[in-house]
Parts: C-alpha cells; structure tokens; sequence
C-alpha cells in the first residue's frame, strides 16, 4: 500500500512516488492531483496499481496518473503508461475493456432558449432513436463483409453508409479510422457480439446529452472550436461495445501465457502483457485498433441519430436545426507515438486508460482545422453536473505525452451507490434542477449518482494549473439519455 | 425456542461486495463443483431479476492455463451466452472440473429480460482459495 510519506511532493499539482519504493520498480510514478484528490486516491488501491504499471517491461520516464485517478484493472483509471518499441510491452489492461470508450461533442447553432420549449420532446426523440442495446440490439446490424470493414476503416465505413459526413471525420481524433487493424486478429466472438451493437448506447456511465454551454472562458479557442455561451451542444460517451470488450477478454486471457512465454514476472494478472515485437503484441495491437475502429463507427452512427432526433423534434420551429461535429476524442487506447525523452525523440507505445490525448498546437496528429491552436480535450463530467471542453498544450506534450484527464472518476462503488441513492428521488432531483432525464434502468441511474464522482471541476483546475491542458468551455446538462 | 448458532449459519453461496467502479461476487462452494455452479448463479443475479426455468441444455468445454483462468472463462462463457441469446443457465453437471479443464452440461433457458450485459469478467484480485467449509473465491465483474 503506498501511504502518504511515501509521496514527494514536486510541484503544487505534482507529486511522485520515487522507484525506491519498491524494489521491482523501473521508473517512478507520478500523480497530478491537489491534496484532497492525492488523499482519496488513498482510499482505494489505485496508486498501488499506479505503482505496478512502473514495473512493465520497457516502460520509459514515469508512469502517470491524472487527477480523475481510480481503481481499475491492472492499471488505474487515469493512467498513462509508456513504453519503448521495438520491445518494449503492450497491454490489454492498459486500454481497457471499453477499447475507445470516448466522447463525441456536436454543437446547434442555436440558442438555448430556442431549444427548452422543445427538450421534453427532444429527450423523448433521442432514447427511442438511440437504443442502449441492453436486452435487444440496434437497428444495424451487421454482415461479416460489413464488420470487416467496420474493422479496418471505422468512421468511414459509416459515412459510406450515409450516417454523416466528410466534415465530421476532419473533426475525430485521427479521422476516425485508424491505420493497423487486422479484421483477422479479431475472434468470431468478439464479432458475435458486435454484430447487432453497432449504434448503440450501452449502459453503466455511457449516456447522451443535450448540454448548454454556460461558460466561455477561451474566447479565441471557443471561437474555433465553434462555441458560443449559451448555445445547444450534445455529447455521446460511448464506446466498442461488446466486440472491444470480448477483444480485451481474448487478449487478457491469452496473454497469460505469453507472460509465460517471455519470462514476465507482473505484481497483478490484469497486466498481462506481451512484447510489442512479438507475435502476440503485434496481434493485440491489431485487434485493438480493430475495436477502436468500431468505436469511432459506433459513435458515428449514434451522431446521425441524434441528429435525425434533433430533425424530427425541431424542423420547422427552430431557424437551424442541424448539428456539426466539434471533436471526437478517445480515453481508452493504446497508439504508437513519437515523443521526446531526455532530448531525444523515441517511438513509445503510449497507454491511455482513462486518459485522454490532449496534443498541443503544431503536432501533425491534430486535424489541420486545429493544427494552430491545438486539439479540443473533451471531458465529460458525471450525470447532472458539469462537463468541459479543453484545449491541448505545449505542456501536455513535455510533461505527460501529450495526456490529460478523462472524466470525474468515481469515488464510490455501484454497490453502494445503489444503497445511498434512490433512482426515482434522484430523477426526480435532476428534473427539479430543469434536467430531463430517460433512463433504462433507476437502479443503474443510482449507480451513477454525482455524489459517486469526484468533482470534476477540481480534476480540470489541476490540469490546467499543471499546464497539461486549458479550459476552454463548461457545459451543462439539459437532458440526460442512459441506457 | 432453539437459537441458531453461528457455526449453523452457513454462509451464502454468493453476496456482492463493495468495489469501486464495478461489480464484485464473493463465492462459496463446497468443492469445485459447487464453486463454479455458485458463480454462474451469482453472474445470473448481476445480469438479470428472473432466472428462467430450464427448457434446453447446452455442453460447456474450455480449457485454461489454471484454475483462476478456467473461472473466468467459465463465467465469459456464460456472459456471453446471455449477452448474445438472452441465455441464463441455473443448473449444472459437471462431467470433468480439473485445475485446467472443465466439461459440463448446462440448463437453463431464455430470460425474459436481461437488465443488465457484463462487459467482462477480471483477474483482478482473483484468487480461488481453501476454507473450512469448501472454497471462496472473489470475482470483479466490468459493468
């Protein structure tokens, strides 16, 4: 267990667990949090899962958490873990079973008091058109010609399908579809159970929402971002669904013999790993980018269905009803990425689990329309409270390879959550504060109760003050759609 | 009237305990068998209000590299059958249940609904342990 005096403090958002905490360490590992937030990660085992992660094979620099951090599988929520090719390790738990689980943000050129009359309808229209998934599936539902290209071309193959546009793919984190799939690497069950999920929502903290944009605080960035205060956004969190899941189970499982195989000793079977050389990890890394593909698919799909909602509901009493795409970005992935370390640019495996890509101005993985200023970091906050639009730094890219946070990260378990709060009186809360709110499950609406979170505008003012991202917007919650 | 002791009282065969972001099922069994059979019945409650009556029966044959891997792929199996056909299983024979191997027969049916998909079944923190009445076992489910 790491304890209190076992943390430096190096900086006023800083602060580091030197590898002479433990012998297995190879590098050491670093939190970016204020007091408060550095005493609850004490409450559950997350900095000793941080601690972990410092022992993989070929892992460079630090390890890092971000202020969102929790308890996860093999890796803590908010990690970010880098490590050398050619051999150093990839690992399935430094991904997650949600391979890109992300956030879409669409924005209306609308007022928000255009849109209040409307949002009983407007909520009602978005859970008929945009199913969970839970208990049925979707309404695509896909040939195994078609999942190979969901596979291997992602957002594009939905395009191609009609469900949006050109526009919305210079606007998604790598164009939505990212090079290296391998259909092949991805196993019939993992297919199976993608095969009628695509476009939809899922459950747990997955959710869509019609937000206001309440606060501009980067005039310049918003105007860029195409954001106004007072102006009608909707998010989606969502990601691969069943296949990513399934995805990281095959590797999990067959990765524990490949530690076998290579002679890796791991504190934790969640970190099951492989070289990125070998085999194996060239075959995860496929698979994975594979899942990664339908996320963006998936997202791409739900994005046309809001806006089909968005039509049903307000053409015709609105001036304009259509959404355009402000970014799409990811928080749970693996990518192959240059970065300078000790003055040297190396080609690093960058784990981000929980953990959201947050490049600066000039790097050439931003789209072009963002190049100059660098690329939106969206960061959902949890249900009925805030969430916010970020910009990249310079920061991010010296500090913590181009990472920040993610999200409000939970500080309380479903189970309890399920005890303290009640799904109708909490219904019954959000719509008293004006929040409408369609639900699938009460039971899973308490498990996602905000007291179960951290507060999220703490996680964004550590970033910020850090310098590994910028605010640039704060939205607030309207409607919530849940599986 | 006569008082139960605590040594009378046996332990459930599954109750859920606390874990921060997921699911977490402690498990008992009084061997393997029951072990296995007792977690498929604790996977079926975090997935579903109503267990169906058995109507079909489905063979089960995996091998793993140990007792905790055959555990997991055990309940993924089950998870999936949920996941893809609405299938709960609640009754079990196990023809084989080594460290590495298992083949069973299970029954079960098709839910009337499934509240609830299991997005996968963890390692984490698992370990299938001896104790005076059997075995126990803590297994985190990603919801």
């Amino acid at each position: 267990m790491v304890n209190l005096r076992d943390i430096i403090r190096i900086d006023r958002y800083l602060w580091e667990v030197p590898t002479s905490f433990r012998p297995d360490m190879r590098v050491p590992a670093r939190v970016y949090a204020d007091e408060a937030l550095v005493a609850q990660a004490m409450g559950d085992r997350s900095l000793e899962q941080l601690v972990n992660t410092a022992t993989l094979p070929g892992v460079v620099a630090h390890v890092l958490a971000m202020p969102d951090m929790h308890q996860g599988y093999g890796f803590p929520i908010g990690g970010v873990v880098a490590t050398e090719l050619p051999d150093g390790v990839i690992s399935p738990g430094g991904v997650g079973y949600d391979i890109n689980c992300g956030v879409r943000l669409l924005a209306s050129r609308l007022e928000f008091g255009e849109v209040e009359p409307h949002l009983d309808a407007l909520a009602t229209a978005l859970q008929a058109h945009c199913p969970s998934g839970v208990g049925q599936g979707g309404r695509v539902r896909l040939k195994p010609a078609d999942m190979d290209a969901v596979l291997e071309t992602g957002a594009r193959w939905a395009i191609r399908q009609g469900f949006g546009s050109e526009a919305d793919l210079e606007r998604t984190e790598e164009g939505g579809c990212l090079p290296g799939a391998d259909a092949a690497t991805v196993s019939a069950r993992a297919r199976e159970r993608g095969r009628d999920q695509a476009g939809t929502l899922g459950a747990g903290n997955h959710f869509i929402e019609v937000d206001r944009v309440d606060r501009v605080l980067d005039e310049a960035a918003a105007r860029r971002f195409g954001l106004f205060e007072g102006q009608v956004v909707a998010q989606i969190h969502c990601g691969s669904r069943g296949l990513g899941h399934q995805v990281c189970t095959d590797y999990v499982g067959s990765f524990q013999r490949a530690v076998r195989t290579y002679g890796i000793d791991l504190p934790d079977r969640e970190l099951v790993c492989a070289p990125l050389s070998s085999p194996e990890g060239r075959a995860y890394l496929a698979a994975m980018t594979g899942a990664a593909n339908y996320a963006f698919a998936n997202r791409q799909i739900l994005a046309a269905l809001i806006r089909r909602s968005f039509e049903q509901v307000l053409a015709g009493k609105v001036k304009r009803h259509e959404l355009f795409q402000v970014y799409d970005i990811a928080h749970n992935m693996a990518r192959v990425e240059t970065h300078v370390v000790d003055g040297t640019p190396r080609e690093l495996c960058v784990h981000r689990k929980g953990a959201t890509r947050a490049f600066g101005p000039g790097s050439d993985a931003v789209p072009g329309v963002y190049r100059d200023i660098g690329q939106p970091v969206l960061v959902p906050g949890s249900m009925g409270t805030s969430s916010w639009v970020l910009v990249g730094t310079e920061g991010s890219m010296t500090q913590t390879f181009g990472s920040t946070c993610h999200g409000a990260g939970r500080t309380m378990s479903r189970h309890h959550a399920k005890r303290a709060v009640q799904g109708p009186g909490l219904r019954r809360e959000l719509e008293g504060r004006g929040i409408r709110v369609r639900a699938g499950s009460m039971a899973g609406l308490a498990e996602e109760a905000p007291a179960a979170y951290k507060d999220v505008d703490r996680v964004v003012a550590v970033v910020h003050g850090a310098g590994i991202a910028r605010p640039v917007a704060r939205l607030t919650p309207a409607a919530v759609i849940k599986g | 009237m006569t008082r139960l002791r605590r040594s009378d009282v046996r332990p459930p065969p599954f109750e859920e305990v606390a874990h921060t972001a997921d699911r977490a099922l402690r498990i008992r069994g009084g061997d393997w068998p029951e072990l296995f059979a007792n977690a498929a019945r604790g996977l079926n409650s975090l997935m579903a209000a109503h267990a169906p009556e058995p109507t079909l029966m489905r063979e089960i044959a995996l091998e793993a590299i140990d007792l905790e891997s055959l555990l997991v792929a055990w309940l993924s199996e089950l998870a999936f059958q949920a996941e893809t056909d609405a299938l709960l299983f609640t009754r079990f024979e196990f023809r084989r249940l080594t460290v590495d191997a298992l083949n069973a027969l299970a029954h079960g049916g098709r839910a009337a609904r499934i509240d609830r998909h299991v997005k996968a079944v963890t390692f984490h923190g698992l370990s299938i342990a001896p104790e005076a009445a059997g075995w126990v076992t803590t297994v985190v489910f990603d919801v």
